[in-house]
């Protein structure tokens, strides 16, 4: 069923015009009767006003009526001859032969079909003849017929109209909850509210909100969960690297030996910073306050707080565009949206390298663009890169760099989070990859 | 250099503990933060590092009763939290940095590095990196021994520069430290200032990071 509201109101006129073409055909065949009835009676009346205004016994010829060429009138002796008549009926239209009675009856003549009415004058003994041409009759009284179906045929169209709205009036509450439920957000798992709720819809209304506290609570409860995991994750990684930095310290152990466990750790501690921030920046959690932000002095401070790495690279990373470009947006989120990047250029690219951030403003957008003169991503792989656990080459990474694969799709994320979009491409200038974002302006 | 350590997790306490003294700092440890308050009244150290999460008291009353204390004394904050708000609450409250655990040793030190000159150019006066030795009380830059003209803003910078040797410093930061609210500044106004710096100090002393800010490297 398509629409519930085109169901009704199909379903309620093809009933309402059944019902009214049987009523109808009913009426029509009792009123026609009726009406001829009428005509009848009208005949008969005028046979009887005939007779009262003629009463002369002989012919007389200048005595030939003028009358509508639809109706006429006879009078005949008792030996059937024209005493009087009306001008379209000069010939006697009874004879002996035949088993005369009063009554109605239909006579052809003059090429027409006649109701006639004869009336038989016992006083002074003859027949008058009264008559209508029938088919005339029968458009008269189809005519009049008619005139009283029309307005009710008419009327339908009218009655679908005002049912198609009564039955939108009636829908609304189910239309305001679809519309309620379209218009939620990813992350809104709150109640659905209704001005009031009609009786059929109330358990509707009411499976629906525990639902929806159902899945928040799952929400939150996972949230919880993960979040508290990594945090309580965060102290025993810190112990690890500060004994690895111990260890390193300690002359009877290889600089090598410790390798695999510095990568360990690593790693380790990567997967639980980017779980944390994968699940901080989710669309669910989209609730987060959004603000004013400038990008450029998200990027300058990121790229302070995180030059260690870069410098221990001897990279050189500069800013070049835009002094400041405002954006609407979380500043949680966008911080470490440059700051996976710039982590991820500085990563695979090799030492003395080159790292590129810009910004730029373009029709209707502010454009944040990422570059590096590192090996880059092959083109088929620029969709793959943004699913969670993904690595290029997989874990045999070619370039030995630690990693995840969980950095892209935290970005792919916190982009989707502001409505803006990511494209991947080879930077013409430097080589490597080059992230280009747009952030819609507000 | 007294280093006052505050965290509860004994194995990360101990291991930080032998790291520290590696780095030539002298080390006390605490677990709780009542007891780290005491000490600091009695005797106060030369650096904080406190974590936020203690067993007894929470880590922010620990900071507060820090700074009823003393107004100088270098905090460090290390926390497995690390929203926003925490760090915004952190700073607020007067710590003088902070760190997110799991922390990178060299991140640790370079941060103790920057406290370490900060308080030597407080209390000792002198603070030098290569032939460059800044004296912030007779207000007085040196290089190579020789003594350099400065005026009271260059002087700032490369003092703002030099304390935060190794770390970047961005130009909005820099500005912050060098003008009080509310005080018209002109966009290229640091760029001038360290134009001019340059000129007198050995080449490449000051990096830039184009559209990013500059640098001071330790040697």
């Amino acid at each position: 069923m398509k629409s519930i509201r085109t169901y009704l109101l199909l379903a309620l006129i093809a009933i309402i015009t059944l019902v009214t073409f049987l009523s109808l055909l009913q009426g029509y065949q009792a009123s026609i009767s009726k009406a001829q009835q009428l005509f009848d009676d009208n005949l008969k009346s005028m046979a009887a006003m005939v007779a009262n205004a003629n009463q002369d016994q002989h012919h007389h010829n200048s005595g030939t009526q003028e009358l509508p060429p639809s109706v006429f009138f006879q009078i005949l002796a008792s030996d059937f001859t024209l005493l009087a008549n009306s001008k379209n009926a000069s010939k006697p239209l009874l004879s002996e032969y035949d088993n005369v009675e009063s009554g109605y009856k239909y006579m052809n003549f003059n090429g027409y079909r006649w109701r006639t009415f004869i009336l038989k004058d016992d006083y002074l003994q003859r027949w008058i003849i009264t008559g209508e041409r029938s088919d005339i009759r029968y458009i008269l009284a189809e005519n009049v017929v008619t005139a009283s179906i029309i307005p009710i045929v008419l009327a339908i169209p009218i009655a679908a109209f005002i049912i198609w709205i009564a039955i939108g009036v009636g829908l609304k509450p189910l239309s305001d909850l679809t519309r309620q439920l379209r218009e939620k957000q990813a992350d809104d798992l709150s109640p659905v509210l209704m001005d009031s709720t009609p009786e059929e819809l109330t358990s509707l209304v009411a499976t629906t909100n525990a639902l929806l506290q159902r899945v928040n609570d799952a929400f939150v409860r996972e949230q919880q969960f993960s979040a508290d995991a990594a945090h309580e994750l965060r102290t025993p990684i810190s112990i690890l690297k500060v004994q690895l930095h111990n260890l390193k310290n300690n002359e009877d152990i290889s600089e090598e030996a410790l390798i695999p466990l510095t990568n360990g750790i690593e790693r380790m501690g990567l997967v639980v910073e980017q779980i944390l921030s994968l699940y901080r920046h989710s669309p669910e959690q989209a609730s987060a306050k959004q603000s004013t932000i400038d990008l450029c002095a998200v990027v300058q401070n990121i790229i302070a707080k995180d030059y260690e790495q870069i410098a221990m690279k001897q990279q050189q990373i500069s800013l070049l565009g835009d002094e400041s470009c405002f954006i609407k947006g979380n500043e949680f989120a966008l911080e470490a949206l440059v700051q996976n990047l710039v982590a991820n250029a500085s990563k695979y690219t090799p030492d003395n390298g080159e790292i590129q951030v810009t910004l730029e403003t373009i029709p209707n957008a502010r454009r944040l663009i990422i570059e590096d003169s590192g090996p880059g991503i092959p083109e088929d792989k620029y969709k793959r890169v943004f699913e969670r656990f993904y690595r290029v080459n997989g874990d045999r990474h070619e370039s030995d760099v630690l990693g995840c694969g969980l950095g892209l799709s935290i970005v792919k994320h916190i982009v989707k989070l502001h409505n803006a979009e990511i494209h991947l491409q080879r930077s013409v200038q430097l080589g490597g990859l080059k992230v280009v974002i747009d952030f819609p302006e507000k | 250099m007294q280093v006052l350590l505050i965290e509860d997790d004994s194995t990360l306490a101990e291991a930080l503990a032998q790291t520290l003294k590696g780095e030539g700092f002298a080390v006390n440890h605490l677990g709780y933060g009542k007891l780290a308050i005491e000490a600091i009244k009695t005797d106060l150290p030369d650096i904080v590092i406190l974590d936020l999460g203690l067993p007894d008291i929470d880590g922010t009353d620990v900071l507060r009763a820090i700074r009823k204390i003393s107004v100088d004394l270098p905090v460090l904050v290390l926390t497995a939290r690390t929203s926003l708000e925490d760090k915004v609450n952190g700073l607020d409250l007067g710590a003088d940095d902070y760190l997110a655990k799991p922390f990178e040793v060299a991140e640790l030190m370079a941060r103790l590095r920057v406290f370490e000159r900060r308080a030597s150019t407080l209390k000792h006066s002198g603070l030098s990196i290569g032939d460059v030795t800044i004296d912030s009380i007779g207000h007085r830059v040196l290089v190579a021994n020789e003594t350099i003209e400065l005026s009271r803003r260059e002087f700032m910078l490369l003092k703002a520069l030099m304390e935060n040797a190794g770390r970047v410093q961005t130009r909005d930061g820099l500005e912050s430290k060098l003008y009080s609210w509310g005080e018209e500044v002109a966009s290229n106004t640091i760029e001038v200032h360290i134009h001019h710096l340059r000129k007198k100090l050995p080449n490449n002393f000051i990096q830039t990071l184009r559209g990013i800010g500059y640098i001071v490297k330790p040697r």
